[in-house]
């Protein structure tokens, strides 16, 4: 049963094989590109040049780094259109699985071995693709702080294996409900998009409940916030962000030292053109929660989502195997 | 006796639509049995129920003893060409053997060669390439080399030109003899299987109209022929299939199972095909006119 779905599947597994050695080739050399940069340019900057250097680093591999996240985010959806949904599908439209269903193998193993073996495949595949990505884009990440972005998170570590085996599995069940290639190739498609945008934007940040710490604004922090405003009611900090966490809220309220809110009234004195605003913002003694998940809640959240995948893989799985016996031909 | 095939009250619906109905068979080891009906009339669908491609929506069906596909033993006891013979057209034909050989554990090389050879084929021809007469041979020696105990056949010859249809079946009748085996083949002609078969059935709306072993069948059936008045009294027990009048006489298809005396009439044997013809007219009448004929079995 290995040897047929091997046979079967060997020219679409060399040709990828063929393709994730170039791009792997080219993987390592730009981590030894961003490498050397980091190495020359950022570390070690001198303060007034550095923003600069920064800037010219992330001109330089925004583009590299940005394309193979998304072909590493895109990964899945093609492995569930192209291994997952004609895997049953093909069988069906050439009338196959009436031969090989009658050969002295069950359904249920002939199914398990496809589904096994494939699954491996891609999940080498993809795994392969991660751990180099993550490994070359290693010292831009770091520079640039924001491990839990939308486009990063789910293009480097574990989680894009989740995806993986979830489109695969998908894939080859919903050609076994739908039982044509193309509308299966579709669906696979729109529902692995729909998963991968609705637990970005929507699932992701909820996987625990967010830290709330208070926030001394001095110098320092005033310095790295975006901007401020105030009302008659209340002021804002606004875009602050510290790093390698992840914000949750895109302003906060600023309160006096005894818990009062700051205020228009209050906020006169310190409008001040330039430098001397901040500083005179910085004196004021003033404090607000900082709403966010810790950068210590990276790997449990890696964890939580390549096990919630994983395991929705086993469910469709299970419903295939169910499926399949009952499949009528 | 062993039976290869006990089904009761089969049945199987696609929606509203009816493709078996209350099927009751009992197919006796040793056979070489040929289904037959028109097009639409159950076959594949009968077929299918046998080899557990398809399962039923009532009654029930054994093959050689056990529930179809219930196991990958069960699976190996039983080898099954679906129509068209269908083949891995990027496959060749030796990649077919080695399919066969690592799907089944009781798998014949050397009789799966043998026939590739005495075929003619091309070991590294791809099967897509394959005319149809090549592609019904290889899904056969596919079928054959399992060393199944029976052999299901969805309308072998249906694709082939006359001539690779003949070969086709003698090819079958030397192996069936040369291996021990049962056959169930199915065709939409007669003609295909009378030269082949030693066991009948007879689907036709769904339904089974006929059954048995073709000596029995003939041995029971009569044609009677006479003038009108003649054959107004037939004794109990005879059924008549069919009937047909011309110039005021009286042609009559009957059933008969005991011996049959009838005063100025002459009982004649019948052939097979005006046999089969007579049940499917019966069939096709009955369609029509929403009477559900019996199914006729033949027992020894």
């Amino acid at each position: 049963m290995i040897w047929l779905t091997w046979r079967q599947m060997r020219v679409q597994t060399l040709t990828v094989l063929g393709a994730l050695t170039v791009l792997g080739i080219y993987l390592v050399l730009l981590g030894y590109q961003i490498r050397h940069a980091y190495n020359t340019d950022i570390v070690g900057c001198r303060p007034d040049v550095c923003e600069r250097a920064k800037e010219k680093f992330f001109d330089a591999y925004d583009g590299p780094v940005g394309m193979a996240g998304a072909l590493l985010i895109g990964a899945p959806a093609l492995i569930g259109i192209f291994w997952g949904a004609p895997l049953i599908t093909r069988e069906l439209e050439e009338k196959t699985h009436r031969l090989v269903w009658n050969q002295s193998v069950t359904r249920t193993r002939w199914l398990a071995t496809k589904l096994g073996f494939v699954a491996l495949v891609g999940l080498a595949v993809t795994g392969v693709l991660s751990l180099l990505l993550t490994w070359s884009a290693s010292r831009y990440d770091q520079v640039l702080g924001e491990r839990f972005g939308a486009l990063t998170f789910a293009a480097r570590n574990v989680v894009p294996l989740g995806y993986a085996v979830f489109a695969f599995v998908l894939g080859t069940v919903a050609g076994l409900l739908v039982r044509r290639t193309l509308p299966a190739m579709a669906l696979t498609l729109a529902l692995v998009a729909a998963a991968q945008i609705l637990v970005s934007t929507e699932i992701r940040a909820h996987l625990m409940p967010p830290v709330t710490t208070t926030v001394a604004l001095d110098a320092a922090v005033v310095e790295a916030a975006d901007g401020f405003s105030v009302s008659e009611t209340d002021g804002l900090i606004e875009g602050y962000e510290i790093p390698g966490t992840w914000s949750m809220a895109a302003q906060s309220q600023l309160f006096n030292a005894d818990g009062t809110p700051y205020t228009f009234e209050q906020a006169k004195p310190c409008m001040l053109i330039g430098p001397a605003g901040k500083d005179c913002l910085a004196k004021l003694n003033l404090h607000f929660g900082y709403r966010h998940q810790p950068a210590s809640r990276y790997w449990p959240f890696q964890w939580i989502e390549l096990s919630a995948f994983l395991g929705l893989a086993v469910l469709l799985a299970g419903f295939g195997f169910w499926r399949i016996r009952r499949q009528p031909s | 006796m062993t039976l290869v095939v006990e089904t009761a009250g089969l049945g199987k619906r696609y929606g509203r639509k009816r493709a078996l109905t209350d099927c009751t068979l009992r197919v006796p080891a040793g056979r070489v049995v040929g289904l037959v009906g028109p097009n639409g009339a159950g076959k594949s669908t009968l077929l299918g129920l046998a080899c557990g491609l398809i399962r039923p929506t009532e009654g029930s069906i054994e093959v050689l003893g056990d529930r179809p596909a219930a196991s990958a033993a069960q699976l190996a006891r039983v080898g099954f060409v679906a129509q068209d013979a269908p083949v891995y057209s990027g496959l060749s034909v030796a990649d077919h053997l080695r399919l066969g050989a690592r799907l089944n554990p009781g798998w014949d090389q050397r009789l799966a060669e043998g026939r590739i050879r005495q075929l003619g084929l091309d070991p590294a021809q791809r099967a897509g390439r394959l005319s149809g007469g090549q592609r019904a041979q290889l899904a056969l020696t596919l079928a054959a080399a399992k060393r199944a105990e029976l052999l299901i056949l969805d309308e072998p010859v249906a694709s082939l030109d006359p001539l690779a249809r003949r070969a086709f079946l003698r090819d079958l009748l030397e192996f069936v003899a040369e291996l021990d085996v049962s056959v169930v083949l199915s065709s939409h002609l007669l003609g295909d299987l009378e030269r082949v078969c030693d066991h009948l059935v007879v689907l036709a709306g769904s339904r089974v109209q006929l059954a048995g072993d073709i000596d029995d069948l003939l041995a029971v059936h009569y044609r009677l022929t006479g003038a009108g008045e003649d054959l107004d009294d037939l004794p109990a027990g005879v059924e008549i299939i069919q009937s047909e009048q011309t110039d005021g006489r009286t042609s009559l298809i009957v059933h008969s199972a005991g011996p049959l005396r009838i005063p100025a009439v002459d009982p004649e044997r019948i052939g097979l095909e005006d046999l089969v013809l007579a049940y499917l007219t019966r069939a096709a009448t009955a369609s029509v006119t929403g009477f559900a004929a019996k199914p006729v079995e033949a027992r020894r």
